[in-house]
């Protein structure tokens, strides 16, 4: 399992992704808002969203878990 | 008293007194120096040794062997020790008193050292030992070559120290100051610093710290429980994470001891060893007028989406090599060198994926402190703009935005090295300044086709021209639409053409040239002269 981590305070302005989704390593998995900037986070591995912990409009600090992601054997 | 047969007839001197030598010979002699000398080289003995292996440390004399060229080294004083009369010294070896210092090569110049060695009176600074490094200090500043201190030190030795001798000592952060901006001054932070050696970084040009093994602290946890009553760790307070990501003291999070040096090393490659000098140019074979094509996917067009400015300096740089200063710290702003056809240059770049890029307290800090350091060496800056301009609000007021701001102004305004901006894309307000804009005496200035400039960003001068205007303009959605209308327009007249048209920006370029227009501005500045009014220091906001 992975988790997707909030590189910094911010608001969330779109998610992309559902529980169960499969995506590849690089998939833009939400977008934030900071600044009015849209800040694009993207999944480190390729595998099966297991958990979304985020929701849109809510908001997120630097650390916070946005979404957990299991890996997919032999895709790394 | 026998009859004298001596030469001196005057004298009664007998016989006896005639003085026979019964040392060693020459070769003896010899011997036993080397022996005493080994013996100095074995610093705090094999347990020590041990103990200082377990924690993941190298000891001083293997740092030493990776930080200089081959053979290079010429130690001073290795026969040292302490002379010390106190009760609490008796009996106490202490080779080279715990304290390592010379002169060595790095790429063939020559860099002064002064080392602490923890498996001496855990690299306690002792009477002799301050010594050595005195004499350390004056050789650097009057050779004109760069210090490095590899700090691994409890502090002051108390068992010495203790007293009121303590009145005439401070010389050695008097002599840092006077040679800051005259040698590059590096302290690495390889074990503890506590105390009296926690100011020798807070007073150095670049401090790396190694991770786990490394911490920064004016009092020790003991010291603080006493003076303070707070139950701290010393990684807690003062450990790599805190000073490379939350104070700012610390330049660079290292993994080890090896890479610490091979990262001292790296820096000083781009610095010339005084500020009498200019900085070394690299042999380069990437081409200066390579195109970087990947550009086009790095930045978006929309202002409204971030990138990661990190991989414009990656495509613009030669091979893409960049040493940050400070990147946990201050994440809206990025510093640090690369080359440009060989040549070293600072950066300065705005990174949109924080903040949008804002300038904040600790951004002002960090970028004016860089300035400063490139300036003072002679280092070429190079400002890459994508900036809305400073945070506003009361949070940032009451941290002294304005002072902190100030301060990189006066920074940027004040660099007489050769300066090249290029405006990616927002240059607001006072962020516009900063970044070296038109007025700030940069050699070129040029910007992308999407560069914007103006006192504020669009949304915000509609908000406040056309105000009256929206509110009258019905529901919500008539509102947003006459808005988005106004900000459109406002859009045409802050962007870059119209600058260029007025020639206050000297170019417009396609994002592919960035590097080649780079290369040509730090050409541009190469013999810069820049003459201002005789002052004995100008009055710096801090």
């Amino acid at each position: 399992m992975t988790s997707v981590i909030a590189e910094m305070a911010a608001n969330v302005w779109r998610v992309l992704v559902s529980q169960g989704q499969a995506i590849s390593a690089g998939d833009t998995v939400v977008i934030l808002e900071s600044m009015k900037m849209e800040i694009p986070v993207q999944s480190p591995v390729g595998g099966t969203v297991r958990v979304v912990a985020v929701g849109e409009g809510s908001v997120v600090q630097e650390g916070d878990v946005i979404a957990v992601v299991e890996e997919t054997s032999g895709d790394a | 008293m026998a009859p004298s047969r001596g030469r001196d007839p005057e004298s009664d001197s007998p016989a006896s007194h005639v003085y026979t030598y019964e040392g060693p010979d020459l070769r003896g002699h010899a011997e036993a120096l080397a022996a005493r000398k080994a013996q100095f080289l074995q610093m705090g003995g094999p347990d020590r040794i041990a103990k200082q292996h377990a924690q993941g440390k190298l000891t001083v004399r293997e740092r030493l062997a990776v930080l200089f060229d081959d053979a290079s080294f010429t130690e001073l004083s290795l026969l040292a020790h302490h002379q010390s009369s106190v009760p609490a010294m008796q009996g106490k070896v202490t080779p080279a008193d715990g304290c390592v210092t010379g002169v060595g090569r790095i790429d063939g110049r020559r860099v002064a050292l002064i080392a602490y060695d923890f498996t001496v009176m855990a690299g306690s600074i002792g009477m002799v030992g301050e010594l050595k490094a005195t004499r350390i200090r004056e050789l650097a500043l009057r050779e004109r070559i760069p210090i490095v201190w590899l700090i691994d030190s409890a502090g002051a030795r108390i068992q010495e120290a203790a007293g009121s001798m303590f009145a005439r000592t401070g010389d050695l952060f008097r002599e840092q100051v006077h040679m800051s901006g005259v040698v590059p001054q590096v302290a690495a932070v390889m074990g503890p610093g506590a105390a009296g050696t926690a100011y020798i970084p807070g007073l150095a040009d670049f401090v790396p710290m190694v991770k786990g093994t490394s911490h920064l602290a004016l009092g020790g946890p003991p010291l603080v429980k006493a003076a303070v009553g707070e139950d701290v760790t010393a990684e807690e307070m003062g450990g790599s994470q805190v000073h490379t990501s939350i104070s700012g003291v610390a330049d660079l999070e290292v993994e080890s001891d090896e890479e610490c040096i091979r990262i001292i090393r790296r820096y000083l490659s781009y610095f010339p060893s005084s500020n009498l000098d200019r900085p070394p140019i690299a042999g380069s074979d990437d081409p200066p007028d390579r195109r970087c094509d990947d550009l086009y996917d790095v930045v978006p067009a929309n202002p409204r989406q971030a990138y990661d400015v990190r991989a414009v300096i990656a495509s613009i740089a030669d091979h893409g090599e960049f040493l940050p200063m400070k990147p946990d710290w201050a994440r809206n702003l990025v510093t640090g060198f690369a080359r440009f056809g060989g040549r070293p240059a600072g950066i300065v770049a705005n990174q949109p994926l924080m903040l949008g890029g804002a300038l904040d307290v600790n951004a002002a800090d960090k970028a004016a402190r860089f300035v400063w350091l490139c300036d003072a060496f002679n280092i070429p800056l190079v400002f890459l703009m994508d900036c809305p301009g400073f945070m506003v609000g009361s949070a940032v007021e009451k941290q002294g935005i304005i002072r902190h701001g100030a301060k990189m102004l006066f920074a940027v305004a004040e660099a007489t090295v050769p300066k090249v901006t290029v405006v990616l894309r927002k240059g607001y307000g006072a962020g516009y300044y900063v970044m070296n804009g038109r007025a700030y005496e940069p050699d070129l200035i040029v910007g992308w086709p999407t560069a914007e400039i103006s006192v504020m960003g669009p949304e915000g001068a509609v908000n406040i021209i056309f105000r009256g205007q929206i509110e009258a303009a019905g529901d919500e959605a008539a509102r947003a639409a006459l808005r988005n209308q106004l900000v459109a327009g406002v859009r045409e007249q802050i962007g870059a053409h119209i600058a260029a048209g007025w020639s206050f920006l000297d170019d417009l370029i396609d994002p592919a040239d960035t590097r080649s227009v780079i290369v040509r501005g730090l050409e541009i500045g190469e013999t810069k002269r820049v003459e201002r009014p005789w002052r004995k220091h100008g009055v710096l906001p801090v």
